[in-house]
């Protein structure tokens, strides 16, 4: 049976917000979020002058993106790294395969990285019988389960200790004999040291590419993205074009503010620079340097003199932090690589508008994202823009603009709108007299299936107006 | 070297020319005088204030042998193993001083290896503002700061710079990036809270960072 994209959303988020173990994860999971972001910010003199940086630097970067990337190209180039343009997700797959099968890779390790999720190169990489490991501890985990991540800064926010204790007797050790979170980590720790010495490719994405400098800079707390980058002879980034900054110097804003967004700290505990292969004299890292530059449908966006910015996203996870859709329906229900907000606004851009354009509605436009984006993305209203978008684009179903059409036609005539809001309101109080509210034969059906109907008032607005309610 | 095959290049760059051909009006910039972070006075004191914080260890000495000193106790309270240390007339003095019961690899002779129980190296700056050390390649190489469960760092008070914005200026002005193919700004030791939100202290990394900051120079 096919499903669309549209009606897995709702099932999952039907079944996820009536899930109270996972609400109940969750829940705990952003409170501690919310009070270390809290604490986070309130050790920056003033945030929103930072914001206000990190937009302009973000605005700069994408609105030159062709000269910075060139100047970054270059700089790589000059140390004896390469440079790969990739227009889509197969181009980049295919370059990193043949690169690895000329190379005789047989294991790689992963470092987190969200475009190797959106081009799926893991799964490109083990059809030719690559073994990958993901070394974040959250990615290892949800790699075990077979899932994509919950989440772009947490990937495994959804099990708690008892589960992941369960999935590693099985997976990884029978021994284990504890759920201690540290305890957990030592087994996944040993685990992944003898892979990290065993890969001959670490692959690691980007959080900024530096134009001036000619460096990616990664940032990460584990420590994996460290020994991705240090150990195997090869290192691959796989990262998107927008990501680039002009001057090394912006990063003295953009780490604390990234880190204040994604986890609440002050600064990610390695904020590292790469600029190429081990140089002579070195003591150690990769013989080679590749960087995959993903364009991926991101250039379109450049046109686009409304949703430009959305390319300014940092991917700290903050605005699927603060939103009440997430924090019920949680990541896997939105079916894609980027959940939350920023998701929504960005896969009908990247994976196509017909299929995508639910993801709009699944919004209470209460600006929460907006306000807490490190970059000044003005989410919301790029949700808004889509939905108009996608109706411009006649993606909508011919009943809905039936149903619209006749809406409007109403709207515009006061008598047919006073007869409207009587039948209805008659209509309900037979249903509800019934003891129908609920079934299919309610038309407030979808609120009332799972909720107490709200009393119906006895008389409409306009009467309860002119009987002096305007003058109160 | 062989140049990278890139059918796609001009193509890209063709999309982002037309792309970037709709100009958007930008709003004017910020007023350069807001302050986005508080001015550091004492960048010694914040320094110490931010270890903590970042679950670093920090220890004061006056100088050489009282670093070599604070070096062997630390060494002491490691399980056996080797040592590995950055090449460097600085640190082979140390060495002399401090003695270490255990074999010591330095890094012309090679990366440290995995069993490595500590590594000990130089920093190139030390931030106060995040309670961070900078080190590059030239600090013993990638490895030195991440393999071993210890990292060992000895610094001078000279090498505090205030904040990031200075530490990264110097790296820029000083062309560090272009001697090094590597830089890392290290603030405490490897973690995790994948579980539950749960702070786990050494995660991939080492599960100690410890700072031995000489007031006086080398």
């Amino acid at each position: 049976m096919s499903t669309t994209a549209a009606q897995r959303f709702l099932r999952d988020a039907a079944e996820k917000s009536a899930d109270l173990v996972h609400r109940d994860l969750i829940r705990r999971g952003m409170e501690s979020y919310d009070a270390a972001h809290l604490a986070g910010r309130a050790r920056i003199k003033d945030w929103e002058a930072a914001r206000q940086k990190c937009q302009e630097i973000k605005r700069e970067a994408i609105n030159h993106l062709d000269r910075y990337l060139l100047q970054f190209e270059e700089k790589v180039i000059a140390r004896g790294g390469h440079v790969f343009w990739a227009a889509d997700s197969e181009e980049a797959c295919t370059y990193v395969k043949n690169l690895a099968t000329r190379l005789g890779v047989r294991t790689v390790v992963k470092s987190k990285s969200m475009v190797t999720e959106e081009i799926h190169l893991s799964p490109a990489l083990e059809k030719v019988g690559i073994k990958v490991w993901e070394t974040d501890f959250g990615e290892y985990i949800v790699q075990l389960r077979d899932e994509p991540p919950y989440h772009i800064v947490t990937p495994a926010m959804h099990l708690n200790r008892g589960q992941i204790a369960k999935l590693f007797r099985e997976k990884v050790d029978p021994k284990i004999d504890s759920d201690d979170p540290a305890y957990l980590m030592g087994a996944a720790r040993r685990k992944l040291r003898q892979a990290f010495f065993a890969a001959e490719m670490g692959i690691s994405g980007a959080n900024f590419l530096v134009a001036d400098a000619g460096v990616i800079a990664i940032s990460t707390n584990e420590g994996n993205g460290r020994l991705c980058t240090s150990v195997p002879r090869i290192h691959v980034v796989v990262t998107g074009i927008e990501k680039v900054i002009p001057r090394l110097e912006d990063l003295a804003v953009l780490w604390p503010v990234l880190a204040t967004s994604g986890t609440g700290q002050g600064i990610t505990t390695y904020s590292t620079l790469i600029g190429g292969p081990r140089q002579p004299g070195e003591v150690d890292g990769p013989e080679e340097f590749h960087v995959v530059l993903v364009d991926n449908g991101r250039s379109q966006l450049l046109a686009d003199p409304e949703q430009r910015e959305v390319l300014h996203c940092i991917r700290c996870g903050a605005c699927l932090n603060i939103c009440p859709v997430f924090r019920h329906v949680g990541g896997h229900t939105y079916g894609t690589t980027y959940p939350g907000p920023i998701g929504s606004v960005l896969t009908p851009h990247l994976a196509g508008i017909k299929e995508f354009k639910h993801l709009s509605y699944a919004s209470s436009l209460c600006g929460a994202c907006t306000s807490v984006c490190p970059v000044k993305i003005d989410l919301h209203h790029h949700l808004l823009q889509n939905r108009r978008n996608a109706t411009e684009a006649g993606a909508t179903k011919s009943s809905e603009r039936l149903m619209f059409r006749a809406w409007r036609s109403i709207m515009l005539h006061p008598r047919m709108y006073a007869l409207g809001g009587w039948s209805m309101r008659n209509a309900l109080r037979i249903i509800y007299g019934l003891g129908l509210a609920g079934s299919i034969l309610d038309p407030m059906r979808v609120w009332n299936r799972h909720r107490s109907p709200v009393p119906l008032p006895s008389e409409s607005f306009r009467a309860r107006w002119r009987k002096g309610l305007g003058a109160n | 070297m062989a140049q990278t095959e890139n059918p796609s290049r001009d193509r890209i760059l063709g999309r982002i020319h037309a792309g970037l051909r709709t100009v958007i009006p930008e709003p004017a910039a910020t007023r350069s005088d807001r302050i986005i972070f508080e001015p550091i006075n004492d960048p010694l004191k914040r320094f110490q204030q931010e270890c903590v914080a970042n679950l670093m260890e920090c220890t004061l000495t006056g100088d050489c042998a009282a670093s070599a000193g604070q070096l062997s106790k630390v060494l002491q309270s490691l399980p056996d193993g080797e040592a590995f240390l950055q090449d460097h007339p600085s640190l082979r003095r140390l060495i002399e001083l401090a003695v270490p019961e255990r074999a010591v690899r330095w890094s012309t002779q090679g990366s440290p290896a995995e069993a490595s129980q500590a590594t000990i190296t130089l920093a190139e700056a030390l931030i106060a503002q995040t309670g961070s050390i900078l080190v590059t390649a030239s600090c013993g190489g990638r490895g030195a700061s991440v393999i071993a469960p210890c990292h060992i760092v000895y610094a001078t008070a000279a090498q505090l710079v205030p904040d990031l914005a200075s530490a990264l200026g110097r790296l820029s002005q000083q062309r560090s990036l272009d001697r090094n193919s590597f830089a890392c700004v290290i603030s405490g030791s490897s973690r995790t809270a994948d579980i539950e939100k749960i702070l786990v202290q050494g995660a991939h990394g080492p599960r100690r960072l410890v700072v031995i900051l000489q007031t006086g120079g080398y």
